[in-house]
């Protein structure tokens, strides 16, 4: 029988037993021929990764529950969970926080349950709710931020947030942000120092393009099984539902959608329509596995360790993982973007048509792929253009949505635009064609 | 934009229209719902008849069991004799810390393991690897997938030439790792995939239409047609239409040269009624279709040439596969076009729902057929849904063919030559000198750490150890110093964040070699977790 008696030295907590951190040790105890000489090799790295460096890890799910996991045998001990969502039974494939008699709760609070329980000394705090809702000072008491998120805004917000908190006269205020995703087989993780290296925004341009189908062939020339899907919740729903929001997550939604989707196929002899392709179409279900979640977030878990103890050098700054065939990896330094609105600092330089109006502008700013703004506000810096909201703001400015741009910002003139989604603003130099 | 109010539908037409439909799927389906999408039911079913034996309790092995557990292998057994250490308590997230401690560490995996999903059987067995491979070695047949993680050098050597004994032994997946570097290899004979789920699509043989295809292509009118109708023709048809007219006017013979595939393109555009229908325009993006014949991918001609296919060959082979293969070679053989069977999926195109469903139509039924036609060259009995799946993957079919543990060390031709004579040969050395150093590197510190157990590990050590696994006389790269450096820092390290990347990776293989799709790595994938890359050695 193994001597388990606590051990206590400056370092040591009253849960940390000898041998405890027999395997980090190694590489916390001496450098390694790549390490930089900044590294403080044996009890001062020891003492700050244990007992000072705070973490933040942003989403509880798929890549989060891997996530705390692994920072928690590292031995980072003071780590904060941020998630607004709760547990569905679809999450349980790879969840393995969670259990069957979970679903329904929050994932942020049961996984800092399940981390604490399992994991001695270790103190998870959670927060149930949206990233949104934390300010700066909030962020500011990090000392790194580990994301795994699925929604592409989160992302924004969270990387401009760190961006903007950067203040060049302070280091402290530079939050290193390790961001992970997988898609089925694929995943990639990256180190962004924000102003320092390309941010989340700056490549902006490398996510797919999101499958969208016309309306007019929805409406009147639908050839897929999908198309009917897509008839049954933008027209049929708000057709018959009025005003009632689509819950994605209601099965009786889903089932309504699926039998008024599988009426209209039956009716122009599409075939295809199933439960599960309704579901993944109005949800944009994206297949998500255990496996795939575990090696994206052990490598964010890495970087993290890595920064935080400099016992080794760190991703620069992306590396991508396509496991369909073989395994393939690509590790690449993903470049600044120039005209980055978040890091960037100037302003993006378009070229419009003369005759187009305020109207097709916002179209095109929605479309295009590296600025992708759902919903924004234009401006000048002399007077508002078009404002989405507050509602008299919209109805004063709704009449320049016909105006043709060129009568309203000169050639070479400049527009602010911004979404109440996104924490920054992007400042286009407008010339015409 | 005016909608069809036909479209509409009151609530008698839903009651008429859901008699027959699904109601909401079972909870399984729910709980497997996202992965369902990758594999469907057929992967589904082959993970839940699965049974994997995983040798040692460590850190890694949990992890990879971790991510077989959650999507639902049908069996796993943990063969480990030892307690559990403070070490391990440290590092393994599948063991409760202190409350572990000095209990058999493949009772407490296999226990916590087991809590992530009431649908997997899970053993634990504390008998050592040696008293197997003596007394039972039958034993470590029987499972689907046989893992081994660090395991001691001569035990390893003895479970991998069992396992190779013959052909229908369970693949054996080798994980070796030390701090930030690992690497991992799967021992198999032969691994036939059908559903490689790969990207290309097959051929609409536009060049080669079909002749339903071709006269109802040929019937239309284009100059006289509704111009509503002509702005939806599917481009297929257009495209079978101007190549056949094209060909008429060439002496039968496609666009060939620049000029000429530029002078078709235009011939497309010019075809427009209105500027503004997409579907030519969609047409003359799609072009390059006629441009080159539909034949035989290499890929699959060259699995034709395989000697087990013979028929020599095929009388003692059992596997479907190749009995469907052969029927495969027969069909391009003997059908008019010489090209594989037509597949029925077509791509979204811009149509109107007749037009497109009218062409979905045409080669649903001429797939139907040439799928009657192929059935009648199989000549064993083979199961219907498999017959569908084959023929619907006969372009992106596979055959790989794996090489046993440590041949490739032994190998010294294939690792590396003295830098004279290396012109022209393509070692591993030329080909991947940084995933082979990592590589040979987990070699020799294998060997090392059992043939001196207790003594300390020195870079001279290490090095000499490597350069005589790879030949005196070969010039070893700087680089090795980085990466023997680096395992001398941490020996016997099993970091929390490298069993978890592995924990992933092998998994993922685990399932593709279980499921038999998609496509798993063949030779050595080595994994530095300080730059962050992998690679693979000798594929
Ligand atoms: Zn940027």
């Amino acid at each position: 029988m193994t001597d388990t008696s606590v051990h206590t030295n400056g370092n040591a907590t009253s849960s940390d037993w000898i041998d405890r951190f027999y395997h980090v040790d190694q590489i916390l105890d001496r450098p390694g021929p790549r390490t930089d000489p900044s590294f403080l090799a044996g009890d001062e790295v020891k003492d700050f990764l244990r007992n000072k460096c705070k973490i933040l890890v942003i989403g509880a799910g798929g890549l989060g529950c891997e996530i705390l996991a692994n920072l928690a045998l590292t031995g980072f001990k003071d780590i904060h969970v941020i998630d607004m969502d709760t547990i569905d039974i679809s999450n349980l494939n790879r969840q393995f926080l969670f259990r069957p008699a979970d679903v329904g709760k929050p994932k942020a609070i049961v996984a800092s349950e399940f981390i604490m329980n399992r994991v001695a000394g270790v103190k998870v705090t959670p927060y149930y709710g949206r990233i949104q809702d934390k300010d700066d000072d909030y962020y500011m008491q990090f000392n790194l931020v580990i994301c795994g998120l699925d929604s592409v805004e989160a992302r924004r917000w969270i990387n401009a947030t760190l961006v903007n908190l950067v203040d060049p006269e302070n280091p402290e205020s530079l939050k290193p942000l390790i961001d992970g995703g997988t898609e089925g087989f694929k995943g990639q993780a990256r180190v962004i120092l924000p102003t320092v290296s390309s941010c989340y925004e700056c490549s902006l341009d490398m996510l797919n393009k999101p499958t969208a189908f016309p309306i007019c062939t929805i409406a009147n020339t639908p050839r897929l099984p999908e198309h009917c899907i897509e008839w049954a919740s933008v027209l049929e729903w708000p057709r018959v539902h009025g005003d009632k929001k689509l819950d994605t997550d209601d099965p009786e939604h889903i089932g309504w959608l699926y039998t008024i989707a599988a009426a209209r196929a039956k009716e122009f002899k599409i075939e295809g329509v199933t439960w599960s392709l309704t579901q993944g179409v109005v949800k944009n279900v994206i297949p998500a596995i255990a496996s795939t979640n575990a090696i994206v977030a052990a490598s964010c878990c890495n970087e993290a360790f890595k920064i935080a103890t400099s016992s080794a050098a760190y991703l620069n700054n992306y590396f991508m993982l396509i496991g369909t065939e073989g395994v393939y990896s690509y590790t690449f330094e993903h470049e600044k973007r120039e005209h980055c609105p978040v890091c960037g600092g100037e302003s993006l330089e378009i070229s419009v048509n003369r005759e187009w109006t305020v109207e097709r502008l916002i179209e095109m700013l929605t479309e295009t792929q590296n600025i992708q703004i759902k919903k924004p506000s234009l401006s000048t810096p002399a007077k508002p253009i078009y404002f989405q909201s507050p509602p008299q703001l919209e109805e004063a400015t709704r009449p320049n949505l016909e105006k043709k741009v060129s009568e309203l910002v000169p050639d070479g003139g400049e527009v602010t635009v911004t979404a109440s989604t996104l924490p920054f603003s992007l400042s286009l130099l407008i010339t015409y064609t | 934009m005016t909608i069809p109010s036909q479209g509409s539908l009151e609530a008698q037409d839903i009651e008429v229209a859901t008699t027959a439909l699904q109601s909401q799927p079972d909870n399984k389906t729910r709980r497997y719902d996202r992965q369902l999408r990758l594999w469907a039911a057929t992967g589904q079913s082959a993970l839940e008849s699965s049974r994997v034996l995983v040798i040692s309790g460590s850190a890694t092995s949990t992890s990879i069991l971790k991510n077989l557990v959650l999507p639902g292998i049908g069996h796993f057994t943990i063969l480990d004799h030892e307690s559990v250490s403070p070490a391990d308590a440290g590092n393994n997230f599948f063991l409760e810390g202190l409350r572990s401690i000095g209990k058999p560490r493949a009772d407490e995996a296999v226990r916590l393991l087991s809590e992530l999903n009431d649908g997997v059987e899970g053993k634990a067995d504390k008998r050592t690897l040696e008293s197997i491979l003596e007394s039972e070695p039958e034993w470590l047949t029987s499972f689907t997938l046989v893992i081994a993680h660090n395991i001691h050098p001569l035990l390893l050597g003895k479970l991998s030439s069992l396992l190779w004994n013959d052909s229908t032994y369970p693949p054996l997946m080798v994980v070796r790792s030390a701090g930030f570097l690992a690497e991992f290899f799967i021992q198999f004979h032969e691994h036939t995939i059908i559903e490689s789920h790969s990207e290309t699509a097959p051929s609409l043989r536009i060049d080669k239409p079909f002749p339903a295809l071709r006269e109802h292509a040929l019937s239309l009118d284009f100059a006289t047609m509704d111009p509503t109708e002509h702005g939806h023709i599917p481009y297929v048809v257009i495209l079978v239409r101007v190549l056949e007219d094209w060909k008429k006017a060439h002496d039968g013979n496609p666009p060939k040269t620049y000029d000429e595939k530029k002078e078709f393109k235009k011939g497309i555009l010019a075809l427009k009624l209105k500027p503004d229908e997409e579907n030519f325009d969609e047409a003359e993006a799609q072009a390059y279709r006629c441009f080159t014949e539909t034949k035989v991918p290499s890929e699959i001609s060259a699995l034709f040439e395989d000697p087990v296919i013979s028929p020599e060959s095929l009388s003692q082979n059992p596997s479907p596969f190749f009995h469907l293969l052969s029927a495969l070679k027969e069909f391009t053989i003997q059908s008019e076009s010489h090209t594989l069977p037509l597949t029925s999926t077509l791509p979204d195109m811009k149509s109107d729902t007749k037009s497109y469903i009218h062409l979905q139509r045409l080669y649903k039924l001429r797939a139907e057929e040439e799928k009657q036609a192929f059935k009648s060259y199989v000549r064993a009995p083979v199961d219907d849904a498999l017959v569908d799946s084959f023929v619907k993957n006969a372009h992106a079919l596979q055959v790989l063919r794996g090489e046993q543990w440590g041949a490739f060390d032994a190998d010294k031709k294939a690792l590396g030559s003295p830098i004279e004579v290396s012109f022209g040969t393509a070692t591993a050395l030329l080909v991947t000198p940084k995933g082979l150093l990592i590589h040979l590197s987990l070699s020799a510190l294998s060997s090392l750490n059992t043939r001196e157990p207790g003594v300390l590990l020195t870079v001279e050590a290490l090095r000499a150890e490597v350069q005589a696994i790879i030949g005196e006389g070969v010039v070893l790269p700087d680089e090795l110093e980085e990466v023997i450096g680096e395992l001398v820092r941490a020996p016997t390290a099993e970091l929390p964040n490298t069993a978890a990347f592995l924990g992933g990776m092998v998994a993922q293989e685990a399932i593709k070699m279980i499921t038999k799709q998609y496509i798993p790595v063949k030779g050595y994938c080595v994994v530095d977790l300080i730059e962050t890359w992998t690679g693979v050695v000798n594929a």
